[in-house]
């Protein structure tokens, strides 16, 4: 799944040097320890030299290592740093959301993500949200731990009773991100799926705007049932 | 006038011996609770393995119903619960009971009958674990995370069963740990100063200062979960002074520690077999033994490793970032001195050497892929992958099966006077590395690039990861036929075996002065131990006064 986002970006490649750091590792042991092997079987009929060991070069090796282990610590957090920036909204992102990112809450429940957005409408399943516009989700929960997973678009975070976890991130392109939950929530876990559809501005107010009034509507209608039931009844 | 005759002491023939289960549920001997252990740490695998298999048949094809979803999780649970603490736990407890006493040089262990009921206490929370099928196994996962533990979420007794059967075998570990941890303590023979133990003792010392740390810790978080699911406690539910969170803090501590525990048992059984197979001392030895304590306290210190998603401060994220990036200088110099051990040697690639040298390259590449892991941004999108599955698979299956292997060969000679079938064990080893490399490679792709979610019962269609699955479905039935194959050596060599020496392959240590099988009482006589290679000692001494007592040669040309 190639990232969309920036911060998924930043991710990817801090993924790649770990990636390159684990290869060179196990390159360098495995390799070691089958050329030693081989080189120094018994069969070549030498006396094993009676040596055990050597306080300066272990000083060297440990050195060697504490600088490997240092830089990749640095690394690390320049590049998580840089995930975690809040991106800006970029102009063909939706103006109204201005300098503060846009906050929807992101609520998990077995085995459903809702999504409500700031106007009061609210989505089940899948989440609309513009392009390029950076989004704060507000990660929630109404029962286990669940654990909020689009790959494409941003890291993955754990919504936790009680506790409110936070992801930022702007999705670069319209299209369509398929994820779903990645911490074992009960029997219904791995269907508990969900989808982002990027859409142009325009589109998301459309969205958010029908949601509401379709929302409206049907609560009105609520109303209305109970309220004719009563009169029906009295 | 003669002396009166002193009365003959008649021998009317010994006791008869009572029967054998008799013999071994009473015994208190480290040898016999060593081998009770360690044959049921290995019994444990092998149900651990049928569970893995029903689980990646279950995964073997996109969207399959072969287990329903709260089969699968129960098969999760009961698979996470066998492998930590009645596989990989129990049995490095075992080989340390065993070998631990006569590599220092003891007649026994310090507290023998507190070695006993931890045994036994094993045994009994692997039963009660898989009593559990007569009502309900449990289904909260590897690590029962709380709420879903809690009884609003998981009315049934599962879970229960889930914590008694871990607080029991919990608690066992802890005692057999303070008997391990005195004996090294105050039983060790003259001599054997504490620069001169074993690595493998000094392991053992290691792992139960380790385990009397983080046994506790997972005992009282248990003891919260059962006040939490039958007396309305509140420990883990928010809301009303309790967190979840706190769940995952004292259960991360204790499995990071318990990984660590595996890691360095099998480290150091490897810095055990490479020295003897090589003919040369192991390179560094204070270095290595410095870098298993190391190990030992960094590698529990990285327990938020496991958090890193959960909503903790980004200072811890980065504390645990540190702890897990720092474990690169100790495992690095073992590494490092495990090479510089054979290079100069004579390496003889013996079963147990084999085996030794395949843990540590799985070992090598678990850890280095738990690597990205420990990149705080990078786990944000790796944890809870398929590729988390494949890291720690890797490098605990390398540590506990592949080490495990290697110390069963290593010593299977000493603790039943019989050596394990060579061809066999090469096969058996080959099997196994082939399959490990199919069943957990693949994971690391359908993790790291599709995503792939971890503990879940099926995946979808369309999501790229098929091939994947298919692939590491075969590599678990090719893994686990290895894995018998080694298992059934050790059964037909019990009795049929070739008869093995009594050093039977030129070891260091006092273990091998002993007899094999040892007799209950382990050593006749004790030699001085005068430095870190007894045996050598002992080996040169017995040449030296061969050659003393030999006449010298005569010339053979007569002077003229």
């Amino acid at each position: 799944m190639s990232p969309n986002s920036p911060g998924a970006d930043q991710i990817d490649t801090l993924l790649w040097i770990g990636f390159v750091a684990a290869t060179l590792i196990v390159v360098a042991i495995v390799g070691a320890l089958l050329f030693v092997a081989r080189k120094y079987r018994a069969e070549r009929g030498a006396e094993p030299r009676q040596v055990s060991g050597s306080r300066r070069g272990q000083t060297r090796v440990g050195a060697a290592l504490g600088v490997f282990a240092a830089v990749l610590f640095v690394l690390g957090i320049v590049f998580t740093e840089r995930a975690r920036e809040v991106p800006a909204t970029g102009p063909a992102g939706l103006a109204a959301a201005g300098a503060e990112p846009l906050k929807i809450t992101a609520t998990g429940q077995q085995w459903l993500w809702r999504y409500d957005y700031p106007n009061q409408a609210f989505s089940y399943y899948k989440l609309v949200v513009p392009v390029d516009t950076a989004v704060e989700l507000d990660l929630v929960t109404t029962d286990v731990i669940h654990t909020w997973d689009v790959p494409a678009l941003a890291g993955k975070r754990d919504a936790v009773p009680g506790k409110t976890n936070e992801i930022v991130f702007r999705a670069d392109e319209e299209g369509i991100y398929s994820g779903g939950s990645a911490t074992l929530s009960g029997q219904a876990y791995a269907a508990m799926r969900t989808e982002v559809q990027v859409v142009s501005p325009e589109d998301y107010e459309r969205f958010v705007k029908e949601r509401k009034t379709g929302i409206q509507a049907a609560q009105d209608r609520v109303v209305e049932l109970i309220e004719s039931g009563e009169r029906d009844a009295g | 006038m003669r002396a009166e005759r002193r009365p003959e002491i008649v021998v009317e023939g010994f006791p008869a011996r009572r029967p054998r289960w008799i013999e071994i549920a009473t015994s208190a001997d480290h040898k016999d609770i060593g081998r009770l252990l360690i044959a049921g740490a290995l019994g444990f695998l092998f149900i651990a393995l049928l569970e893995l298999l029903l689980m990646r048949l279950q995964l073997a094809i996109p969207e399959n119903s072969f287990l329903s979803p709260v089969a699968f999780n129960r098969m999760l649970s009961l698979y996470g619960a066998t492998t930590v603490f009645l596989f990989a736990i129990p049995l490095v407890l075992g080989f340390f009971y065993y070998v631990a006493p006569l590599q220092i040089g003891a007649r026994g262990t310090a507290l023998p009958r507190l070695g006993q009921i931890g045994a036994w206490l094993f045994i009994a929370g692997g039963t009660v674990l898989y009593a559990s099928f007569l009502f309900t196994p449990p289904e909260a996962g590897v690590n029962p995370l709380a709420p879903l533990s809690e009884t609003a979420y998981l009315a049934n007794n599962g879970v229960d069963a889930w914590a008694t059967a871990t607080g029991l075998a919990t608690l066992g570990f802890v005692l057999i740990a303070i008997d391990l941890a005195t004996t090294l303590r105050n039983l060790r023979a003259p001599g054997m100063a504490w620069r001169r133990l074993p690595v493998f003792s000094w392991a053992a010392a290691i792992c139960s200062w380790l385990l009397l740390f983080i046994g506790p810790v997972m005992l009282a978080a248990i003891t919260m979960l059962t006040i939490d699911r039958n007396f309305d406690g509140i420990f883990f539910a928010d809301g009303s002074g309790g967190a979840p969170l706190l769940w995952q803090h004292l259960s991360w501590i204790f499995y990071s520690g318990a990984y660590m525990l595996i890691l360095i048992a099998a480290l150091a059984a490897i810095a055990e077999i490479v020295p003897t197979f090589s003919g040369k001392p192991l390179f560094n030895r204070g270095a290595v033994i410095g870098s298993l304590v190391a190990i030992a306290v960094i590698g529990t210190l990285s327990w938020m490793q496991n958090m890193l998603t959960a909503p903790i401060g980004i200072g811890w994220m980065y504390f645990a970032m540190l702890m897990s990036l720092a474990l690169i200088v100790p495992v690095g110099l073992i590494a490092f001195n495990l090479i510089a051990t054979m290079v100069g040697g004579a390496v003889r690639v013996r079963a147990p050497m084999l085996f030794a040298l395949g843990a540590f390259a799985f070992i090598a590449i678990g850890l280095a892929s738990e690597l990205s892991h420990s990149l705080v941004a990078a786990a944000w999108k790796l944890k809870n992958t398929t590729d988390a599955t494949a890291a720690t698979h890797l490098a605990l299956a390398g540590g506990a099966v592949f080490g495990g292997f290697a110390a069963l060969h290593y010593w299977f000679p000493k603790m039943t006077g019989r050596t394990m079938g060579e061809s066999l064990a090469k096969i058996s080893f080959w099997t196994m590395t082939v399959g490990a490399l199919l069943a957990f490679l693949p994971l690391f792709f359908a993790g790291g690039l599709e995503g792939q979610v971890i503990d879940a019962y099926k995946f979808f269609d369309g999501t790229g990861v098929n091939a994947y699955n298919l692939i590491a479905s075969i590599g678990a039935l090719v893994l686990t036929v290895g894995i018998v194959l080694t298992l059934a050596n050790a059964l037909l060599s019990r009795n049929g075996g070739p008869e093995a020496g009594h050093d039977q392959w030129g070891g260091e240590s006092l273990e091998w002065f002993a007899l094999s099988p040892p007799e209950p009482h382990n050593f006749d006589v004790l030699p001085d131990v005068r430095s870190a290679r007894p045996m050598r000692d002992i080996r040169e001494a017995i040449a030296h006064r061969a050659e003393r007592e030999r006449p010298p040669a005569r010339e053979s040309q007569p002077v003229a």
